[in-house]
């Protein structure tokens, strides 16, 4: 039996509850629900989905804490990862708000908390690490076909993280964060001086690495990204080197496969503390936004002139994605969730929940 | 002996980077945490050096005295460690040297296996082969297994190849805490120019005692959820896992205190910097009284209580930091912000 629980709050959900939830893909317009990992107070683990007044929410309890989570197109699937060195990654039903499947890794191999499906929905694909020589590859997964594991495709790299399908629904893009670890050792960053991060560009027929943009510095581990229409690539780094230096934490694919990374005023860089969470693109626009939870804030900037246009405090800034009007919704670890716009002064909240999101919104 | 060529010079040379003095009057919080925490470092780095001389006095002559100076010299350089281990942020970050130091717990006897592994290879390492492998074999528990571990005693310390290792690791530790202090020197300019180090001091020695609580105390003794089990506590070898949690209460006593009550002061918050120095030294108190291992207080009832004691006044003292004192000084700690991802 697969353990569920749904919360409710309020007798307003009661009503909500019974309205579909709303699923335009790839990019839904109009953003009704999201889905998140989430905490709840005492620590438990939980899939939240949760209406935008944040009144309507359902949570499906999990064993192990999750990360990212991508939407399944043409389809009422959402998938959620377990976060590195997770084991396990998880199909959410939006119908009938319950879990639809649970798929394990397998003997050897753990996920880094993200996937992503091509555009007709059929296959997943999914970040992993193989323990035996920390060879980290791409796994793709059958949907068509109840999930089934079909192949690996390596990297030729340590330590993948979030992937997204560029638009030309052919080839993916992978940061590659670099970072050695193994379940035996813990949290422990193994390789830290011989680190080597990259941009990864990659076929998603044939595994064939298209491209690799290796950051500024090896220490630079490449981690999030999200891909606008027209195919620029904003990606954010996490520096694992001293904390007393100052890098760019922020890099560019332009359309034209051109890669820079972003020359952001000194203190900007720095209000960042060297960690970048979440970046979403606004879809509408040229308008990217990076959250930044040790910082506790967000950037705005624009991406085709590569430029800050607004740095906003928001406490342990965490998940960010599009609202499909130009703007974006931010969730904060401490339960917050909130818009920010171009051409507000400060980000806007929605809902306050007992809750801790983790760091991305689907 | 070139390592110990190296680490003097730069040692020298840091020395007269190093500022004169941070007593003046007005001295602030973070200068107060950082001259304390220099103290530390340099205590640790030569508590280390101490510790790879009489390893290498050992080997050259193999008796009970010298090997009574080289347990002594092991467990107070690792006390050292334990006493400035509430510092989770800065140099000591570089490299995972915290794990180096120390790789804990160690759920798949790794240290055990690495050990075993260097005893068998055909040429003993030096220092470098250490610094090219795992954390397991770098630090304080490594050379733990080396003096304690039951299987050691088909093995004699003094032979060619366990000397050879114990060195190796000893000298590796000393090159490592040598260069940690310097990198702390250097990092003080930093340090005290960025303002936000202050909420990033309090809440490292909030998780410190976080760890204290939950994983250095709670989950060997049985207190979490999971039954008792000894071998997740360190320092279970040597059966010295209560003098290392003295040494950390120590250490934030030296180390942490003094920048806590001037931060305190300044929020017009004494009387709680009083309370947490109250809590402290009846937690140190309740420390001293208790005997050294905790892997005998499982079997122990009288015992057990009086860990259970040290346990409670923990976790005391924790509430007090984490909850009152953090909240009076308006932190707040992040859930996505604490570790990466």
């Amino acid at each position: 039996m697969q353990r569920r629980q749904v919360l409710k709050v309020g007798l307003g959900s009661m009503a909500v509850a019974l309205t579909p939830l709303s699923w335009a893909l790839p990019a839904r317009e109009e953003v009704d629900w999201l889905f998140s990992a989430v905490d709840d107070a005492s620590g438990g683990h939980f899939i939240a989905g949760v209406a935008l007044d944040g009144q309507a929410r359902f949570m499906i309890e999990v064993p192990e804490r999750c990360h990212g989570g991508c939407l399944r197109p043409d389809s009422r699937q959402a998938v959620l990862f377990a976060r590195r060195p997770g084991t396990r990654m998880h199909v959410i039903d939006g119908d009938s708000r319950q879990l639809a499947h649970t798929i394990n890794a397998g003997e050897g191999y753990h996920f880094y908390g993200h996937g992503v499906f091509d555009l007709s929905g059929r296959y997943l694909y999914v970040t992993a690490n193989r323990l035996a020589d920390s060879a980290g590859l791409v796994r793709v997964y059958d949907a068509a076909n109840g999930y089934a594991h079909v192949r690996d495709m390596p990297l030729e790299g340590i330590g993948p993280h979030e992937l997204r399908l560029m638009p030309d629904g052919d080839t993916l893009v992978i940061g590659l964060g670099g970072i050695q670890t193994h379940p035996d050792y813990g949290r422990v960053k193994l390789n830290l001086d011989t680190m080597a991060p990259a941009l990864v560009l990659m076929d998603r027929h044939s595994g064939e690495i298209l491209a690799r943009h290796a950051p500024s510095h090896h220490q630079l581990s490449c981690r999030h990204l999200d891909v606008a229409a027209d195919g620029t690539v904003i990606a954010g780094y996490q520096f694992e080197g001293p904390e007393w230096e100052t890098h760019p934490l922020i890099c560019r694919l332009d359309a034209a496969g051109h890669f820079s990374e972003l020359a952001l005023p000194d203190e900007v860089t720095a209000s960042l503390h060297h960690y970048t969470a979440s970046v979403a693109f606004s879809r509408v626009s040229t308008n990217v936004l990076v959250t930044a939870p040790r910082g506790n804030r967000v950037l705005l900037l624009d991406a085709e002139q590569g430029r800050l246009t607004t740095s906003l405090e928001l406490p342990d800034a965490a998940g960010a994605r599009c609202d499909g009007n130009g703007g974006f919704l931010v969730s904060s670890g401490q339960g917050g969730l909130y818009r920010v716009t171009p051409d507000t002064a400060a980000p806007e909240l929605l809902a306050s929940l007992a809750i801790r999101w983790d760091n991305h919104l689907t | 002996m070139m390592a110990a060529f190296r680490r003097l010079g730069l040692l020298a040379c840091a020395f007269l980077a190093a500022p004169l003095s941070f007593a003046t009057e007005n001295t602030t919080p973070r200068e107060m945490w950082h001259s304390a925490v220099e103290m530390q470092y340099a205590e640790l780095s030569a508590a280390s050096e101490r510790l790879e001389t009489s390893a290498a006095r050992f080997c050259q002559g193999p008796d009970e005295a010298l090997r009574q100076r080289l347990e002594d010299d092991w467990l107070s350089a690792y006390q050292a460690w334990q006493a400035v281990r509430f510092i989770q942020f800065g140099p000591v970050e570089q490299n995972s040297r915290g794990w180096q130091l120390q790789f804990w717990p160690d759920r798949k006897n790794l240290v055990g296996r690495k050990v075993n592994g260097w005893l068998k290879a055909p040429d003993a390492p030096d220092a470098q082969d250490i610094a090219g492998d795992s954390v397991a074999i770098q630090g304080f528990p490594a050379l733990e297994y080396l003096l304690y571990d039951d299987a050691m005693d088909q093995q004699a310390l003094g032979e060619p190849n366990a000397c050879a290792l114990m060195q190796a690791i000893t000298t590796h530790l000393a090159d490592t805490t040598s260069a940690l202090h310097r990198d702390w020197q250097a990092f003080g300019e930093h340090y005290l120019a960025t303002a936000d180090y202050t909420e990033t001091t309090l809440a490292s020695a909030i998780q410190t005692l976080e760890q204290l609580e939950d994983k250095r105390l709670g989950e060997p003794m049985g207190l979490k959820g999971a039954p008792a089990n000894g071998y997740l506590a360190e320092a279970w070898r040597s059966g010295q896992t209560v003098r290392l949690v003295e040494s950390s209460l120590e250490g934030l006593r030296t180390g942490f205190l003094p920048g806590l009550t001037a931060q305190l002061r300044e929020a017009g918050a004494l009387p709680l910097a009083e309370a947490f120095r109250d809590q402290l030294d009846k937690t140190l108190a309740q420390a001293s009284e208790q005997s050294s291992g905790l892997v005998s207080a499982l079997d122990d009832e009288a015992a057990f209580r009086g860990l259970q004691s040290l346990y409670l006044d923990i976790s005391q003292l924790r509430h007090l930091l984490g909850n009152e004192i953090a909240a009076e000084l308006g932190l707040v700690r992040g859930f996505n912000s604490s570790d990466g991802d």
